[in-house]
């Protein structure tokens, strides 16, 4: 249409009555007669309802009859059709940005009561919209492929269920285990509450698998230094320190017998001791040992090499180095788990004060037959004790400890009155709790049983009151607080909750998402995706998001896996972000102000080319930068300064 | 041949741009021998009538520095606008108001009280004012009249060519004479000086590292600057990232930040690029955070138009008269 | 000023405050007709300039809207907006434009009252303080 005020655009503009939502307040016979009088848009055609299959339709056949390439609808919000009409219209060769929305129902019908102020509002969003369309420049979909791998960090159940799922698909499956041996805090343990299940017997076979598994690579004694990239396409460096013993060591503990140093074994909570080259339990994956370099005679003082002749297989190799690895994988999942809450804080609570005053945690290790003594809470004393109390909430909902509910603690207390009476059957058990807290029926059903069982469940009003007490003369333990009459015990267990890895800070440093106020890394959403992080395909599962119990640590891990094995299919593109920004390498300068305006550290600055460079496959597309480019060099698709000037005068002469 | 004829004119300016084409040193001598100037009142002896004599666009290109503020600025620059083929706003004052658009943010009553009354070195018991018609003696002087704001040049006249800088640089004047005797200009309208932002050429910009936060704004009096390190990495508002190159970094070799001489970068607006881009470096995640690095900044308008405030967006102060 | 109708521009991030807006709309919260909206991704977009502009093609009033600090789409485009922002504000004073004629607040996507209270509190701020009347004296025709 030579002359015309549309250039070379032939545009549409569709009116939606939406029934009569619309059209009951939005005049649209003035509408259409502004519209071309105004002359900018070639037809106006009107619908009852746009988005109906009939309304469809005769979208369908309006743009093709009419040979159209620029299309305008007034109707709802862009949020609920824009991309139905977008679809319709690529289906017809019309490109998606050519199809733009003005939002005449939600933003103008719905919120004016009077019929005048509501056509004229109508009038200046279409107008907008227009003036707009006639900048926008063609969006391309992009794909791009992806490694289909997963690397986990952390191999503590919820790691390991995750790798075993995933690497059924034949993916190939790295887990990076901070300690020696894979396992984590469920092998700390002889029972796993509600259902006592013994968590060995539940252990072995499943690292048995792990180790057996080809798909399945574990790193111990590992950790995570760097992580560059995206979903589909991370880039992972691992360092592994040196065992000083090689792979073909079977674990048959010849040298522990003959090693001349102990130290106290944090894994059992510092209650047993160790050798300078040790295993954390039987059957652990990796099997081999490992020599401890900050104790071991070989290193502090070149005095002793007992263990290279007494090993059967040679294993022993004091020449080993860190190792680092650069590994490709397609997702991340954290699932580094968690700390016990400590009590240093709390020294009304006497614990590493008072003798026989332990936590859940040391109670269930001295328990466990993995621990470090065996099973047996007292190895040296044949004293048989003759009650015990437990404090619900030791450590937590306090500023000077935990300050929240970790919500698996109290099934934690329940379950310590369980093993206790195994070992102990005429043992009397009192819990102190103030809130108790179990979040399924079978926790519930749980500590009902413990009640009918002769348990006594005593009510304390305010649990920063109670003290625990005991003087030399003292042959048992008191313990007083607000609202009960003080007891006198043998034994007293502290209930500590759940607090965030100690390397979560660095790990969030490094992959760059944020942790909540309670120092857990926030989940991607609080309800629909609590497995995902801020950061796409960087995942969590375990106590990385927040305290969970095993059981829903595998589910967590699963949810992860079938997130992970849905989106990653191998040989398959994955899409990426249409909307992204790019920088115009003619005008750039490379002042490097657009990096830190990135949330998503897509930009980098090239140094050979003194320009700055956005990786539009980590760039989500927000914008930011483009606002904060002081030379106007940066522009963002579907959103250019062009586009959002024009509507700005379109809105306002409208 | 003919020689090509140039006018030189200035407006509301300092002198510094008339000052500028004589520090081209020997090669004015070489320029004045292949030109024929027709007006410079800075420098030699026209008169006005000798313009208007002239055929209307006789002149080759016309330089005027200086943004309008008064009517007799104005009937000028019209009169060389008509004279002339070619005319190139010349530094900052004629592309964006310059330094004196800084007015702008007051009203012209501020002005004259400022300037006529309060100033220190003023002595004017009579409090006598500018006026456009004032009786002295039964005869009636005419003066011309002052604006309430001060007009970029091509806010007046149309403009072919803009040549930032306050004043521009010697090489820049002489890159424009040869072009202008020997051709080579690009199209009508253009900036000359590259349209890239003046980190470019900055010798610091290495120095800057990927990310960096301002966590208090610092005044160039108020530390020693580091004669190496960027300067917004060292808490001094630099304007180099939203002003445009070709100075040849003059003041940040001099260990002076940019002040934003060369105006923006791309035709856009200056303050709002530079608030765009602290936005991203300044400390803080709340209000109150970012307050207290803002209010390190004093004056925002004029750190941040300090060359440009008519050319800005807003362009003046509101008139609250209205 | 009884017929004054301020014209007040606003602009809302694609995931938080849009959609407000929208459910304000469903559940027909009524405000004032000359609050117009254009829609950015993040609030992280608004390059002041934006804003300026607005002024200056004649809105009474600018809002930008995005979503809660900590729970910005994309992180902390919101911060960056803030403090573009915080600095615009106190520039624009200097040229006459009163403070309050600028609002950057935030909306999440459930707060369609917190919207719809915060559009009428934008209107009845502006009609309070009048017409800005930017244009038309800023730039003189230019006469070849």
């Amino acid at each position: 249409m030579p002359g015309s005020k549309t250039g070379d655009k032939k545009t549409v503009l569709f009116l939606c009555k939406c029934s009569s939502n619309i059209s009951n307040i939005v005049d649209f016979e003035e509408i259409k007669r502004w519209a071309g009088e105004k002359g900018d848009t070639n037809i106006a055609a009107v619908s009852n309802l746009l988005c109906a299959p009939d309304g469809k339709k005769f979208f369908s056949e309006v743009i093709k009859k009419k040979n159209v390439n620029n299309i305008i609808i007034a109707a709802c919000s862009p949020k609920l059709h824009e991309k139905t009409f977008q679809d319709i219209a690529e289906k017809n060769n019309i490109n998606m940005s050519r199809v733009r929305m003005a939002n005449i129902r939600e933003q103008c019908a719905w919120v004016t009561a009077d019929k005048n102020e509501a056509t004229e509002k109508a009038k200046s969003l279409i107008n907008a919209a227009i003036k707009r369309s006639f900048l926008s420049e063609d969006l391309k979909r992009r794909t791009m492929k992806a490694y289909s791998d997963v690397l986990i960090i952390g191999g503590g159940i919820a790691g390991i269920e995750t790798a075993r799922t995933i690497s059924k698909t034949g993916r190939k499956v790295y887990i990076v285990e901070k300690n020696i041996t894979i396992g984590g805090s469920v092998m700390k343990t002889e029972d796993l509450a509600p259902s006592m299940e013994c968590s060995p017997c539940l252990m072995a076979p499943i690292l048995s698998d792990v180790r057996d598994d080809p798909n399945i690579e574990v790193l111990a004694n590992a950790e995570i230094t760097n992580i560059l990239g995206f979903f589909g396409n991370f880039n992972v460096t691992i360092k592994e320190k040196p065992r000083y013993v090689e792979d073909n060591c079977i674990a048959c503990e010849e040298c522990f017998k003959v090693c001349p140093v102990s130290v106290k074994n944090e894994f059992h909570y510092s209650l047993g001791e160790r050798k300078a080259i040790y295993t954390l339990f039987p059957g652990a994956v990796p099997a081999s040992a490992v020599i401890d370099k900050n104790i071991c005679k070989h290193f502090t003082d070149n005095s002793c090499d007992k263990c290279v002749s007494v090993c059967p297989f040679g294993s022993i190799n004091f020449d080993q180095e860190e190792k680092t690895t650069a590994i490709n994988a397609g997702s991340i999942v954290i699932s580094t788990g968690f700390k016990p809450g400590d009590l240093a804080g709390f020294p009304e609570l006497g614990h590493k004060s008072i003798n026989d005053v332990y936590t859940t945690y040391e109670l269930e290790s001295l328990l466990s037959t993995n621990g470090p003594t065996g099973g047996k809470l007292k190895p040296d004393d044949e004293k048989i004790p003759a009650s015990a109390a437990i404090i619900h909430c030791a450590g937590s909902m306090d500023s000077r400890g935990i300050p929240y509910c970790s919500s698996i603690c109290c099934t934690h207390a329940v379950k310590a009155g369980e093993m206790l009476g195994k070992v102990y059957p005429a043992i009397r058990v009192f819990n102190i709790h103030n809130d108790l807290v179990f979040t399924d029926p079978e926790e519930h059903q749980f500590y009902k049983k413990q009640k009918a069982k002769g348990t006594t469940f005593i009510k304390c009003f305010d649990l920063s009151s109670i003290k625990i007490t005991k003087t030399p003369d003292d042959e048992k333990i008191k313990i007083s607080g607000y609202g009960f009459e003080p007891i006198s015990v043998d034994i007293a267990v502290l209930a500590t909750g759940f607090k965030p890895a100690d390397d979560f800070k660095e790990l969030a440093k490094i992959m760059d998402l944020a942790l909540d106020k309670n120092g857990f890394f926030r989940p991607g959403h609080r309800i629909l995706h609590t497995t995902a992080s801020e950061q796409d395909g960087i995942y969590s599962a375990g106590c990385a998001s927040k305290p969970v119990n095993a059981a829903a640590a595998c589910t967590q891990a699963q949810a992860v896996a079938g997130d992970i094995m849905s989106r990653l299919i191998p040989g398959r593109e994955i899409e990426l972000e249409i909307f992204t920004s790019f920088i115009d390498e003619e005008k750039c300068a490379g002042c490097k102000m657009c990096i830190p305006a990135c949330p998503f550290k897509s930009i980098y600055y090239d140094p050979e080319r003194k320009i700055s460079i956005i990786n539009e496959a980590l760039c989500r597309g927000c914008g930011t930068c483009t606002a904060a480019c002081p030379s106007g060099s940066i522009f963002a698709r579907h959103y250019t300064d062009n586009e959002i000037n024009a509507e700005i005068e379109g809105i306002l002469h409208g | 041949m003919t020689k090509p004829k140039i006018a030189i004119s200035w407006n509301s300016s300092c002198g510094g741009c008339d000052e500028s084409i004589v520090d081209i040193e020997d090669k004015i001598l070489d320029i004045a021998a292949k030109v024929e100037f027709v007006l410079w009142p800075c420098a030699m002896d026209f008169k006005y009538d000798h313009v208007r004599a002239l055929p209307d666009g006789d002149i080759t290109v016309s330089l005027i520095n200086g943004g309008i503020q008064n009517s007799h600025q104005e009937e000028i620059a019209r009169l060389i606008r008509k004279k002339s083929k070619t005319v190139v706003a010349f530094g900052a004052c004629a592309w964006l108001g310059g330094v004196p658009s800084l007015i702008n943010l007051k009203n012209k009553e501020e002005l004259f009280k400022s300037s006529y009354l309060e100033s220190i070195s003023v002595e004017n018991p009579r409090k006598t004012l500018p006026a456009i018609k004032s009786k002295v003696d039964n005869c009636t002087l005419t003066l011309p009249e002052i604006y309430d704001t001060l007009y970029k040049l091509d806010d007046i006249i149309g403009v072919d060519y803009y040549l930032p800088g306050c004043p521009p640089t010697a090489d820049l004047i002489t890159d424009l004479f040869l072009k202008l005797i020997e051709g080579g200009l690009p199209e009508k309208g253009a900036v000359l000086a590259p349209a890239r932002s003046l980190c470019i050429s900055c010798p610091r910009n290495e120095t800057k590292p990927d990310n960096f936060e301002i966590d208090e704004i610092k005044r160039i009096h108020e530390i020693i600057a580091d004669p190496e390190k960027c300067f917004l990495v060292q808490n001094l508002l630099c304007m180099g990232p939203s002003t445009r190159d070709g100075c040849g970094c003059s003041c940040i070799k001099g260990n002076m930040p940019c002040t934003g001489c060369f105006g923006p970068a791309d035709k856009s607006d200056q303050g709002a690029k530079m608030i765009g881009t602290l936005g991203s470096i300044l400390k803080g995640s709340t209000e109150s955070e970012a307050d207290r690095v803002i209010d390190g900044i004093a004056d925002p308008a004029g750190t941040f138009y300090r060359y440009s405030t008519a050319a800005s967006m807003l362009g003046r102060k509101r008139k609250e008269d209205r | 000023m009884a017929d004054f109708k301020p014209k007040i521009v606003a602009f809302l991030c694609n995931w938080c405050s849009y959609e407000g807006a929208d459910k304000a709309g469903g559940q027909k919260l009524n405000y004032y007709a000359g609050i117009k909206i254009i829609r950015v991704m993040c609030s992280g977009r608004v390059d002041p300039y934006f804003v300026l502009k607005a002024f200056r093609e004649g809105a009474d009033g600018v809002m930008v809207l995005g979503c809660h600090p900590g729970d910005c789409h994309y992180r902390k485009g919101n911060i960056s907006a803030l403090k573009r922002m915080r600095l615009l504000e106190k520039m624009i004073v200097q040229f006459g434009v009163e403070r309050e004629r600028f609002m950057l607040d935030w909306i999440s996507a459930g707060e369609s009252e917190k919207f719809q209270k915060t559009a009428e509190k934008m209107t009845s701020r502006i009609l309070n303080l009048g017409p800005l009347k930017l244009e038309g004296y800023v730039k003189r025709k230019a006469a070849q």
